[in-house]
């Protein structure tokens, strides 16, 4: 074996090594300098993985003047190019929507809008509405029936409307509860119950709002048929709605069967809920051929609805529950109390009256199961037609 | 560990309830006889009674009149739960794994999700029909809202499964099948068998009196 020692070099070959070195440094010097002032000259450089991109993108296509991407962001800025409109898409023989497209800018933009914008903004939103509720609880309070409850009611939703009501109601409940879930969880429950837990959630929270979906379609359509004609707007809502249903100033508000406010409940609930259900059936049927601009269009238009429905669905549970004495009543037995009804829907109460179809809570009996002399046309009503 | 007794022992012992309540309370009700009518028939039972079991299921033209929606949600419920239970992929797979030893063509999926959307939409009306209208209310006891809330939770957590992604959910799931089988002789559910033996009796009866029932 040889030693150490008998490998060491002499000075001169050292001398020569250094010089090899130092030839060598120099001869790169000649060659990236060169280099460098034909890229600034537009002189193309060897770049196999450029090139590649660049045939993948120009082919079938008319020439497009594109600069030549000299980095990484560059060569994606341009991939992404290809869904502008003066750039043509690829073509490919895979038959599907979006196939021939390599990357889709808009799912890019449709992230950034639901991360950046729609959780944010829509959770502002509803912490908002529920902060503002509570507030105006604190400070108005409940509305009392200011003549107290009386032994006399009217009749006012039959079995049908107060059954619809709920079904629409208990979809909503659920459809809000599961979408808020889906669009909030990962925000709110994951740093409370963690990953795995959360991913189970969030898939039976998919499922349930996916089957639920089409049943509020059905809960919306019998919703329009029954209470349509109650809800259109009539003479007298816009001074209702100036004076805030009675918030603003302490001049009573005289209004129908249906207050303003109720009636643009109503109509909210038809052009939002139809644009919930529309969107929500593009969303899980994707087999219709909608492509992803479309979908993300979609999500878009549900999520932003779903916001703004589920606040004022808030408002709608507080004044129809702890926020007005007698409101519930209705929607519950079937019956409301008279001078709720002269209170908040005046002119109904005094038709009503003039009808004579008030009837005391001892006709109505302890569960509203019969009325010995019920008025005209209530046994009809209340058969559930 | 909870996943391995509700796949195992729990099965067992929830099927075995099933299947010895139904076939106790179907006995008792046999048992009890009926009393005997001494008038002469003027025709066979047979007849009527086969014709009662299946005339039945249409309903009477007073009925349709008066309760529409009972009579359409409840059509919903039924067909739908029965299609579900029966025809749904994971089911099939299920019985014949545990139960039949041999399966048949389940649905396809689409109408596996349609049926499932039927028989929720008439349960919930159903349910709310019960809670809304004063005489149903009335006449309903805990039994009927406990056999409705258990069914709704069965259907409800198999629709949170439908994903099959989650061991977990399906256990959820089977779990409250369970909760139900074990439930289901000793509540008015039995009226899913009992229905035979009481349309039967009520067509032969009449028959046997010359009324066409």
């Amino acid at each position: 074996m040889r030693s150490m020692e008998e490998t060491r070099w002499s000075p001169a070959a050292t001398n020569c090594f250094h010089l090899f070195w130092i030839l060598l440094l120099a001869a790169s010097t000649f060659l990236v300098i060169p280099g460098g002032l034909a890229r600034a000259e537009g002189v193309e450089i060897p770049n196999p993985g450029a090139d590649l991109w660049r045939e993948v993108r120009q082919r079938d296509a008319t020439p497009v003047p594109v600069p030549a991407p000299t980095t990484g962001i560059d060569l994606w800025r341009e991939v992404r190019q290809r869904n502008a409109a003066a750039i043509p898409a690829g073509t490919t023989q895979v038959s599907g929507t979006d196939s021939a497209e390599l990357i889709n800018a808009l799912g890019d933009q449709w992230r950034r809008f639901r991360m950046e914008q729609l959780v944010p903004y829509g959770g502002y939103v509803l912490g908002g509405m529920v902060l503002f509720v509570a507030l105006f609880y604190f400070i108005r309070g409940r509305v009392p029936i200011h003549a107290g409850v009386s032994n006399k009611v009217l009749f006012r939703y039959s079995v049908y409307e107060r059954m619809i009501h709920w079904f629409i109601a208990s979809i909503f409940l659920f459809q809000a509860i599961t979408g808020i879930f889906l669009l909030f969880g990962r925000d709110f429950l994951i740093p409370v119950i963690g990953h795995g837990a959360f991913s189970l959630l969030a898939s039976a929270s998919k499922e349930g709002h996916n089957l639920f979906g089409p049943l509020f379609l059905l809960a919306l359509a019998l919703i329009f048929v029954r209470f349509v004609r109650r809800n259109i707007y009539e003479k007298g809502d816009l001074t209702w709605l100036l004076r805030g249903g009675g918030v603003i100033g302490k001049k009573h508000v005289p209004s129908n069967f249906f207050n303003m406010g109720e009636k643009s409940m109503f109509w909210l609930l038809v052009f939002a809920g139809g644009t919930l259900v529309v969107s929500g059936l593009i969303l899980i049927f994707p087999n219709f051929g909608q492509g992803r601009a479309l979908m993300g269009l979609s999500h878009a238009a549900h999520g932003i609805t779903a916001i703004v429905m589920t606040a004022v669905i808030i408002g709608h549970i507080y004044i129809g529950s702890i926020g007005m004495e007698g409101a519930l009543e209705g929607m519950k037995t079937g019956y409301c109390d008279l001078n709720w009804a002269r209170e908040h829907h005046d002119w109904w109460a005094q038709r009503c009256e003039n009808e004579d179809k008030i009837l005391s809570r001892d006709q109505v009996g302890r569960a509203g199961v019969h009325s010995p002399e019920p008025a005209a046309g209530q046994v009809v009503e209340e058969s559930g037609k | 560990m909870i996943g391995d007794l509700i796949d195992g022992p729990l099965w067992y012992f929830s099927a075995a309830v099933f299947l010895l309540g139904v076939l106790w309370r179907v006995f008792e009700i046999l048992r009890a006889g009926v009393a005997r009518d001494l008038a002469p028939p003027r025709a066979g039972g047979s007849a009527g009674a086969v014709r009662a079991l299946f005339s039945r299921f249409l309903p009477r033209r007073s009925l349709v009149k008066t309760g529409k929606l009972q009579l359409i949600a409840g059509y919903m419920f039924h067909l739908g739960l029965f299609a579900l239970l029966f025809f749904a992929a994971p089911h099939v797979d299920f019985l014949e794994e545990r139960v039949t030893g041999f399966g048949w063509t389940p649905l396809p999926h689409w109408a596996f999700i349609v049926a499932s959307e039927v028989a929720f939409a008439g349960l919930l009306l159903l349910l709310l029909y019960r809670l809304m209208h004063p005489v149903t209310r009335l006449l309903s006891s805990a039994d009927e809202y406990i056999g409705s809330v258990l069914v709704f939770v069965v259907m409800l957590t198999g629709c949170l499964a439908l994903a099959r992604s989650f061991e977990v959910l399906r256990l959820v799931h089977l779990f409250s099948a369970e909760l139900l089988l074990v439930y289901f002789p000793f509540s008015n559910l039995m009226h899913a068998f009992t229905f035979v033996i009481s349309r039967s009796y009520t067509g032969a009866n009449m028959a046997r009196k010359g009324v066409n029932a």
